[in-house]
């Protein structure tokens, strides 16, 4: 199993229930894994536990053999190796395309960046954007820039928040497809959340319905869906 | 990490509990560290002043006396009471020799808090007057001011003007003006009266005072001329050096006031006009007390005097030295005869009567 | 406890250990002042209680109330004016009725007496030429009267911006639609304007308040006793300070009492800029008669507060620069500068590291935090003075063992002689005008781009230099003015807690200024006000900017 959580809880501040009650996930290596539920299920706060921008009132999440936390460890965001697109991209509004997609990149030289951000770029064709600043690219474009950017430090493990949602519905329809392939193409991991069965049906390997923080059904998209 | 993250909190914590402690023990630690030594680290030979002029003569008079000495004059320029309550604050620490400042009022007020010291020097006794000194010789009067009544020459016929005292009678209401109680001439003046009638006859003055303004205290004293001359009133109270001041203004208005009003010295035939000084004294934990001594000595002496007299149009302590022409002109008074020591002992006392009376 | 540790090492920090030396600095010397409240009085508080309090509480109330009513007034008929209406000069007007603010209140307290008394530009003019016998009654400007005239000029600008920059955002579908609705401008004032607006009018006033309350310069030079003035009388003129720090007490509770009504004033509303979704109001024209009424309540308004006190400087100072423009001014002016760009720096760099803090941790602590920051700015200057004072020399005396090893030659009152102690002092006094900038700026800004940085594998304080530095620029560029100005300008504490020979622009003038030398200040004053102005309108081009 390359990802692991178990017996996962969470409660935010000031809030009377739990917001997650006792999440369970196994992740098979390459295996693409859609949450799906409503506004307020608490499925993009599963995703913010897993990248550790908040920290779990009790449960474990292990990440390829890594305790990420249990009760005696928690691992700090930047350190865990986890890439996230985040719903409204959060690309740096003073960095270009390419200033982002490097700035994940660390401890290797200058040329090796440039390299790796050339790859990825290219993986997400905005190879002739790079210059460009966030504010100077479309929606879908935006879309594709955080994308790039979470690939490029080779993460683990991809996680996306509504990575959709901001998006007109045709554009989704393609977007979907070429995030698709992007993702196949890298093999890699990878939790997406959505309120969108459609969404859910076409990409992942694996649903996991939330109602409440709570597992309502699981299982392969054939399974539980229809 | 788990180490590192006890280290800070530990950190943190003895750094609130130093500041706290800090804060705890305020004031009781002041006095248990009372004993401890001061170094003397003059090389060349210096003597420092606090002092609340500001006049470019005051200089001169310093580089003559580097000149003759070879000392070395250092000079703290800044408000009086400012300069009291620093001292204070640097306690046996301070830099000061020399604590220059107006009022006797004042000039106690340090002596009561400790600030200044006895100074033996026959020279200062021979060039100045008993009264006009600290009985414990703790301060000596440089200058002398008289506080006089300053009258419209319009309106007012200097001969129906006699006494502090007739200030009071009814023929004065709603024609007098003066500043507020809460400045050190006017307090000096209540304390005055205090040594010399008595506390209740004292009181009784400031209430009738109280009953014949003109308006509410307000301005400064030159403010008070001013008022006189533009009608609100017709005598104000006011020392005599502030209409010297006028007098040279670069403003051709306020020269036309003080040519307006006309100076007339009280109490001529009782006990006397109120007079008071600017004076200087040796800080306690002076460090160059010799040549503090001789620097009020020099000042005291009949050449300093005229000029460090003339610049704040004020008349020298020092008998032997002539006032100014301009002071010659308003002509002679008889002075106060009290100690002036004993305008700051009442000082607190002039203040609550003040108070009291609704002297604002 | 194993959990306490997890939280623990998400965030304990750097951040959070420096957040946490800063905010115990601020609070260590105030709690004194409070303590003061329970420990015995002496005699001189008891003759004080009897014969002064009452006045002390009286006048100042006084001032306050009508300052702050004629502030609303003024405040907000301008600003509905301004947002409303198109008329004559409409677009000058806009701006330069904020220019006022420039002017520190007790610069116009001394020029207006020097205009308005008897030997004056104005009397003398009406005497000497028009033979007028004047009645100094209505020229008598050191009084309770005008002392509040002079706060409502000067100051109105903090109602006038904050409810004009309101109106102009958020208010346009309201008063279209009212006007729709067919009511009159005067009806849509007093029925939409007001009441939609009253938590924004409420935050200017209260800004207002706190600077009556600040005041020295005016109330010292006008001679009109309250607590400001009476704290530095008791302290200095009697060497009281046990009274001093009682009457600092209770201005302290009074102060509280205010923040504590504005805060049930203001209701549950905030007045905030939200950038989103602007639509200015369509304005509308004012042609003929009231064109011109407007306009000329406009042009009142700006001389008064502005162009003659301004024009009368100027003219002073033609006759006294060559005077006073010499090397020793050079060094005055050298002074000001650099310790407001000091304390500003200082301020700034704090209020960085407890704004990103606070809104990291977020927690309550936080929460005390931000409140904390914003307390000093309440505290009247006189009030700090006293409590810095106090812990300085406590602090020369615990660290004398640190001094004397350094050096043993030395002095024990090393902090408390320095400069360090009126910077610390300004730290204090200032931080919340930092603070809510750089706060506003990383609120702007949201935790996402943070967040995503996180996961990008920047920790904290990588982040903070990369990603939250760059984008809350504009917020710390506004903030460094603010404070810049308002250090410049600042009274009380510089003529306390200045070390000796340190002068200012603004101790300079004030002394000049009470020494009755009244046209040698106005140098130094002109060279305030001009400051005032350049970073007024660097603070307003940075704000454009962030518009866009």
């Amino acid at each position: 199993m390359f990802v692991k959580i178990k017996g996962l809880n969470f409660r935010y501040k000031n809030a009377k229930e739990e917001t997650i009650n006792d999440f369970h996930l196994r992740i098979n290596k390459g295996e693409i894994v859609s949450i799906l539920g409503q506004s307020g299920s608490g499925k993009s706060t599963v995703l913010r536990l897993v990248a550790g921008l908040e920290m779990p009132g009790s449960g474990s999440i292990i990440i390829n053999n890594v305790v990420m936390v249990d009760d005696n460890n928690f691992v700090l965001p930047e350190k865990r190796g986890v890439g996230m697109v985040f719903q409204d991209y959060a690309l740096f509004p003073h960095l270009t395309v390419e200033e982002n997609v490097m700035f994940g990149l660390k401890k290797i030289d200058r040329k090796a960046k440039k390299v790796r951000v050339g790859e990825v770029l290219a993986l997400v064709n905005l190879k002739e954007f790079s210059k460009r600043y966030p504010y100077e690219l479309s929606g879908g474009q935006q879309q594709r820039a955080a994308l790039a950017r979470a690939l490029a430090p080779q993460p683990s493990l991809l996680l996306l928040d509504e990575p959709f949602s901001n998006l007109d519905k045709d554009l989704q329809l393609k977007i979907r497809e070429e995030l698709k392939g992007i993702l196949k193409a890298t093999g890699i991991t990878a939790i997406f959340v959505t309120h969108d069965q459609s969404d859910a049906k076409a990409l992942a390997d694996y649903i996991v319905i939330l109602e409440k923080g709570k597992i309502l059904q699981e299982g392969k998209p054939l399974e539980i869906l229809e | 990490m788990k180490k590192r993250s006890m280290k800070s909190i530990g950190l943190s914590f003895l750094l609130v509990f130093s500041l706290l402690f800090t804060v705890g023990c305020t004031s009781s630690e002041k006095e248990t560290k009372a004993a401890e030594e001061v170094k003397v680290a003059t090389t060349k030979q210096a003597v420092n002043l606090y002092t609340d002029r500001h006049y470019d003569t005051d200089e001169q008079l310093f580089q003559l006396f580097t000149k003759e000495t070879g000392i070395q004059v250092n000079v703290v320029k800044g408000n009086s009471d400012e300069l009291i309550e620093r001292l204070a604050r640097e306690g046996k620490d301070t830099e000061a020799d020399l604590l220059m400042t107006a009022d006797a009022g004042r000039l106690h007020r340090a002596k009561e808090q400790g600030l200044l010291q006895s100074v033996e020097s026959d020279v200062l006794v021979q060039n100045i007057p008993e009264n006009l000194k600290d009985k414990d010789n703790k301060w000596f009067g440089l200058t002398v001011r008289a506080r006089v009544i300053v009258y419209s020459k319009d309106r007012v016929n200097p001969a129906s003007l006699s006494t502090y005292e007739d200030l009071t009678s009814s023929k004065w209401q709603g024609k007098i003006l003066t500043r507020s109680s809460s400045n050190i001439y006017n307090q000096s003046l209540l304390a005055s009266f205090i040594a010399i009638h008595g506390e209740d006859k004292a009181k009784e003055w400031a209430k009738g005072m109280v009953a014949n303004l003109a308006r509410e205290p307000k301005g400064n004293d030159r403010d008070q001329a001013t008022a006189v001359v533009a009608g609100e009133g017709d005598l104000a109270i006011m020392n005599t050096y502030y209409l010297g001041k006028m007098l040279e203004s670069s403003n051709p208005e306020e020269v036309k006031v003080a040519q307006n009003v006309g100076v007339f010295f009280p109490d001529k035939d009782g006990t006397g006009t109120h007079i008071n000084v600017s004076g200087i004294g040796i800080t306690n934990y002076s460090k160059n007390k010799e040549n503090a001594v001789k620097l009020m000595e020099f000042l005291s002496d009949a050449k300093a005097q005229e000029q460090f007299a003339q610049a704040n149009f004020e008349y020298p302590v020092n008998p032997k030295v002539e006032p100014s022409e301009l002071l010659k002109s308003w002509g002679d008074f008889k002075p106060q005869k009290i100690n002036l020591s004993q305008l700051g002992e009442y000082n607190n006392r002039a203040v609550e009567i003040f108070n009291e009376v609704g002297w604002k | 406890m194993i959990k306490i540790n997890n939280k623990v090492k998400q965030n304990l920090n750097a951040w959070s250990v420096l957040s946490f030396i800063f905010i115990m600095l601020i609070i260590l010397p105030n709690l004194n002042i409070l303590g003061g409240i329970f420990s015995p009085a002496n005699e001189n508080w008891q003759h004080i209680k009897t014969f002064l309090l009452q006045d002390y509480i009286i006048n100042t109330l006084k001032l306050v109330v009508f300052a702050g009513i004629f502030t609303i007034l003024l405040g907000t008929s301008l600003s509905w004016l301004i947002s409303a209406f198109d008329f004559p000069l409409r677009n000058f007007f806009k701006w330069s009725l904020v220019l006022s603010l420039a002017i520190p209140p007790y610069i116009a307290a001394y020029t207006y007496n020097g205009l308005l008394n008897y030997t004056g530009i104005i009397q003398t003019f009406l005497r000497s030429t028009l033979h007028l016998q004047i009645n100094q009654k209505y020229f008598d400007i050191m009084s309770e009267k005008g002392a509040i005239f002079i706060f409502t000029m000067c100051l109105f600008p903090y109602v006038y911006t904050i409810t004009q920059a309101f109106l102009e955002k958020q208010s346009a579908a309201l008063i279209e639609n009212a006007r729709i609705l067919g009511r009159s401008p005067l009806e849509i004032f007093f029925y939409i304007i007001i009441p939609v607006s009253r938590a924004a009018i409420v935050g200017g006033t209260s800004l207002v308040i706190l600077e009556v309350l600040n005041d020295y310069g005016v109330v010292k030079y006008f001679g009109i006793p309250t607590f400001s003035t009476a704290i530095f009388q008791t302290w200095f003129a009697f060497g009281d300070i046990d009274s001093a720090i009682r009457l600092s007490a209770v201005l302290l509770l009074m102060v509280f009492v205010i923040l504590f009504l504005e805060k049930i004033l203001r209701g549950r509303k905030k007045f905030s800029f939200t950038t989103t979704k602007i639509r200015p109001i369509t304005r509308q024209k004012l042609i003929g008669i009231k064109g011109m009424i407007a306009f000329s309540y406009c042009l009142i308004v700006f001389s008064l507060g502005f162009l003659i006190p301004t024009l009368q400087l100027i003219y002073w100072s033609l006759l006294t620069y060559e005077k006073i423009l010499n090397a020793k001014f050079l060094s005055l002016l050298a002074n000001t500068v650099f310790i407001s760009l000091l304390a500003a720096g200082l301020i700034v760099i704090i209020a960085v590291v407890i704004a990103n803090y606070c809104r990291i941790s977020g927690g309550t602590a936080a929460k005390i935090y931000s409140k904390v920051t914003t307390l000093g700015y309440s505290i009247p200057g006189a009030v700090i003075a006293i409590a810095v004072i106090v812990f300085f020399i406590n602090l020369d005396h615990r660290l004398y063992w640190l001094y004397k090893f350094l050096n043993p030659e030395t002095g024990k009152l090393i902090l408390s002689t320095s400069l360090v102690m009126l910077t610390f002092a300004y730290v204090i006094r200032f931080l919340a005008i930092g603070f809510n900038s750089i706060e506003s700026g990383f609120e702007k800004n949201g935790v996402g781009f943070f967040e995503a940085s996180r996961t990008l594998g920047m920790n904290i304080t990588e982040t903070f230099w990369k990603i939250d530095l760059p984008m809350i620029k504009p917020a710390v560029i506004s903030g460094f003015l603010l404070v810049f100005v308002d250090i410049l300008k600042e009274l009380p504490l510089t003529l306390i807690l200045r070390p000796f020979n340190f002068d200012t622009l603004a101790t300079k003038a004030f002394e000049y200024a009470n020494d009755e030398m009244i046209h040698e200040a106005s140098i130094a004053s002109l060279f305030i006000i001009a400051v005032s102005i350049i970073a007024i309108y660097f603070f307003y081009k940075t704000g454009d900017k962030e518009a866009k």
